[in-house]
């Protein structure tokens, strides 16, 4: 069986502590033993630029840092292609590029949102002991979810 | 007898960084004043007191993460000065290649996701709908070509940088790395389809242009200096040149001036109600030495683009208008010439057997107290200034960048649109959209590494003398 191409794309502020964990899992994932077809990419913020690559994956996985929940807690679900209500294109979400990609490029990709709650958000590029605490496992499900999507459609 | 009003539109939307216009009417509700407030503030020019100077291109580039490969090669430009040396050929051809795909993507930005609204919709658009998804919904092909002209430049700075957003790669001295053979055949391989879209939304463009007679006799249309650098040969340049100032006949005032004695012709003037200092051309004061810079003012003082393409395109801009093309709305075209002109010259430099020299950064210790460095950013001409002292520290800094030599032309441009369009006696969406449309032709750059948090509505008011709002309306 072919690997289908899998984008995982990490966003976040790295110079913001918790804020930029999605570039850490990033970093950790690119050390792991990917499947082929895998492809990351770390972006500070969504931008509608990114509908190009998502229109051209098969599935894609967001990561980002959740600000509010219980700290360390991680959360996951699929994800829609839905319509900004901004104007703003500061303002993009996973499902607003979903919808671009949907949109512009007759593409809709299976799509999976994991998030892990941060506690702090203030300038600096370490992240909080919780989320340090927290991370292998946030790349485990990563990783078991690149593996699903390889086996069988993921539970959208 | 009737009150003297005041509208504000605050913010000021699709522009790079946080503005507000405020409109003054006179007791028959007509447009007597108009400015353009800068509200955000960002300092860096003290902050970086006390730095190592070799830290200067790095933070500079965090100013702004739209452009700052242009605070980079300014900031690099002043150390290069700082050490004295003179950087390897191909270095600056490098350097040259990474502000160039950064105007690219930069302009492409400005046409494709700020202005398109107003141009693909018109000015009177439904306000909900005069965003990237009327776009979107309207033209998916332009949409299309914008997302893939701003990926082109943006992957070139990706792959010459390590990273889109403030990269580090150019250092004092020239460049960290040399080009790959890879790297560069990847490139090259995406110049045609570039080109193509370049090409393509030109003749748009200009199709579509003729819609807006009206506007382009009202957005700021009047007489005033243009400012940019130009090789000796008069040849339009983004890294390094001349400087040359033209008048509205078109006219060469001043050429051949050094850039790095900006002080001898360049003064800046604070106003109370903005943090936005205004540049003016020394010799004919304050505030008639107003001038522009950026796409339109280069287009206008340049002999030629030196490319094929974009020079048959700037023979057709600078029929426009007799004299100097003086509309801002023509800035878009302007915007689109210069795409064209960095895609075909990109494309010569990556055929340039020098450009994969591994040769590419000169290394010494200080050897000035003083540097200057300049180059055309998107917006206009970028001046980095630095003074440290004998261990290298930075003692003092000034930078004078393209949004506040355009600041004067801003400020008349809103009064001479609102004079034209607003009546305040009735306040329509589209009257406003298009003063704030004359801002967007400048394609402002207030700070794009300032977010505001939450959802920023546009709210426009008319008050009466003791401050109460006589009307409004709201944005979405």
């Amino acid at each position: 069986m072919t690997a289908q191409r899998i984008l995982i794309l990490a966003y976040g502020n790295p110079l913001r502590c918790d804020d930029g964990l999605a570039w850490r899992a990033a970093e950790e994932l690119s050390h792991l033993d990917l499947p082929n077809g895998v492809e990351i990419i770390t972006r500070h913020q969504l931008t509608p630029e990114l509908a190009l690559p998502v229109s051209q994956a098969g599935t894609v996985l967001f990561i980002d840092a959740a600000q509010h929940g219980v700290p360390g807690e991680i959360r996951s679900g699929p994800v829609k292609p839905q319509r900004s209500s901004s104007a703003f294109t500061h303002e993009f979400s996973a499902g607003t590029i979903l919808s671009l990609a949907k949109e512009l490029y007759s593409a809709c990709p299976n799509a999976f949102a994991i998030s892990l709650c941060g506690e702090c958000f203030d300038h600096g590029e370490t992240l909080s002991p919780k989320v340090e605490e927290r991370m292998p496992q946030l790349v485990d499900q990563v990783r078991e979810l690149i593996q699903a999507a390889n086996t069988s459609p993921l539970p959208l | 007898m009737a009150e003297k009003r005041t509208i504000v539109i605050d913010p000021v939307t699709r522009i790079e960084g946080h503005a507000k216009i405020t409109l003054h009417l006179d007791e028959q509700g007509e447009v007597s004043d108009a400015r353009f407030h800068v509200t955000q503030f960002r300092g860096f020019e003290k902050l970086c007191e006390g730095r190592p100077f070799t830290e200067m291109p790095s933070l500079m580039a965090r100013i702004c993460g739209i452009c700052p490969v242009s605070h980079l090669v300014a900031s690099a430009k002043a150390c290069d000065a700082l050490l004295a040396v003179r950087i390897p050929p191909a270095a600056r051809k490098l350097r040259r290649m990474f502000n160039m795909a950064q105007i690219v993507q930069s302009h492409a930005l400005s046409v494709f996701h700020l202005s398109s609204p107003d141009l693909l919709l018109g000015m009177d658009a439904d306000p909900a709908k005069s965003n990237l998804w009327g776009v979107f919904e309207r033209d998916p092909q332009l949409a299309r070509d914008g997302i893939r002209l701003r990926q082109f430049g943006q992957q070139i700075i990706e792959r010459l940088g390590g990273k889109r957003i403030h990269p580090a790669w150019v250092v004092p001295g020239g460049v960290s790395a040399p080009l790959s053979l890879e790297d560069r055949d990847a490139i090259l391989a995406t110049v045609p389809e570039a080109l193509a879209i370049a090409v393509r939304t030109l003749a748009w463009f200009k199709k579509t242009a003729s819609g807006f007679r009206e506007e382009i006799t009202s957005f700021g249309n009047f007489p005033s200096l243009f400012m940019g650098t130009v090789k000796e040969d008069g040849c339009i340049t983004f890294y390094g040149g001349q400087i040359r100032f033209g008048d509205a006949s078109g006219n060469i005032v001043a050429d051949g001036l050094d850039a790095t004695r900006y002080f001898d012709y360049l003064g800046e003037k604070a106003e109370p109600w903005s943090y936005l200092k205004s540049a003016y051309y020394k010799p004919k004061g304050y505030p008639d030495g107003m001038y522009r810079v950026g796409p339109l003012a280069r287009l206008n003082v340049v002999d030629r683009c030196g490319t094929e393409r974009a020079d048959q395109e700037l023979a057709e801009f600078k029929e426009l208008q007799r004299g100097a093309v003086l509309s801002s709305f023509h800035y878009h075209q302007a915007r689109l010439i210069e795409i064209l002109c960095c895609i075909e010259a990109l494309e010569q430099l990556l055929n340039d057997s020098e450009i994969l020299s591994k040769h590419v950064r000169a290394e010494a210790k200080p050897n000035a107290l003083e540097g200057v460095g300049a180059s055309e950013a998107p917006r206009g001409t970028l001046f980095h200034h630095y003074k440290i002292d004998e261990n290298g520290l930075v003692r003092w800094a000034n930078l004078i960048i393209a949004t506040g030599q355009n600041n004067l032309a801003m400020n008349r441009s809103i009064l001479q649109v609102a004079k034209h369009f607003v009546r305040g006696n009735e306040l329509l969406p589209g009257m406003l959209n298009r003063v704030e449309a004359v801002i967007r032709t400048y394609d402002p750059c207030l700070s794009c590494s300032t977010h505001a948090l939450g959802q920023m509505a546009l709210r426009i008011q008319l008050m009466d003398t003791e401050g109460k709002v006589a009307a409004e309306v709201a944005r979405p």
